[in-house]
């Protein structure tokens, strides 16, 4: 649980800075924003579940 | 390049104040945007990078710097995190003053938080160079 918190506190600072610097509206930034928050995410836990059946 | 090339790119040197703001927005994170009134963006930005950096020494992450020590390609090692690590600024500075987070001792790589916090305290620098060419943006006129 604890390594999905700090994921998901890594994932949500990262968005913030990466929307707010983005160009565009500030209906842009906000999509652009959520949209890097997900990726982080979802990438996230598709290379854990990946990492998971390896031998290694 | 000449006057033309560069006004046809629509390209033109930045002013001393966009400097002045980009290094500002180094050495204090949240500091280039606050100075030119920008609040939402100051906290934004200043607050993600802090939040970061916090954390980072929080969970017990290690700063990187070439103390001269090192020996062969391992002072090249430490030079690409150390630039990432530069990125916080005064936070980077005040730990190296105080001499907290630069421990590298093996009870402190054996906490089970302690690569999360090297990458914290790692992407603190990097978002932090980030804050600092968009407040220079916004100083020299190239961004609203």
């Amino acid at each position: 649980m604890r390594h999905f918190l700090v994921m998901t506190a890594f994932a949500a600072m990262a968005a913030v800075v990466f929307g707010t610097v983005a160009k565009d509206t500030t209906r842009d930034r906000l999509t652009y924003g959520l949209k890097v928050f997900a990726e982080f995410m979802a990438i996230g836990l598709i290379l854990g579940w990946i990492l998971y059946f390896l031998p290694f | 390049m000449s006057r033309a090339e560069v006004e046809r790119l629509g390209h033109d040197s930045a002013p001393p104040r966009a400097w002045l703001m980009g290094l500002a927005a180094w050495l204090v994170p949240g500091l280039g945007h606050l100075l030119q009134g920008r609040w939402v963006r100051a906290v934004l930005l200043g607050g993600a990078v802090w939040i970061c950096f916090l954390s980072g020494l929080a969970m017990g992450g290690h700063l990187f710097i070439m103390g001269g020590n090192e020996q062969g390609l391992s002072a090249l090692l430490q030079l690409p995190p150390m630039i990432a690590n530069l990125g916080s600024g005064v936070p980077y500075i005040i730990s190296w003053f105080f001499g907290v987070g630069f421990a590298d001792d093996p009870a402190h790589a054996a906490l089970a938080t302690f690569e999360y916090g090297n990458t914290f305290l790692l992407v603190a620098g990097l978002l932090n160079y980030l804050a600092m060419l968009d407040a220079f943006d916004i100083a020299a006129g190239r961004k609203a």
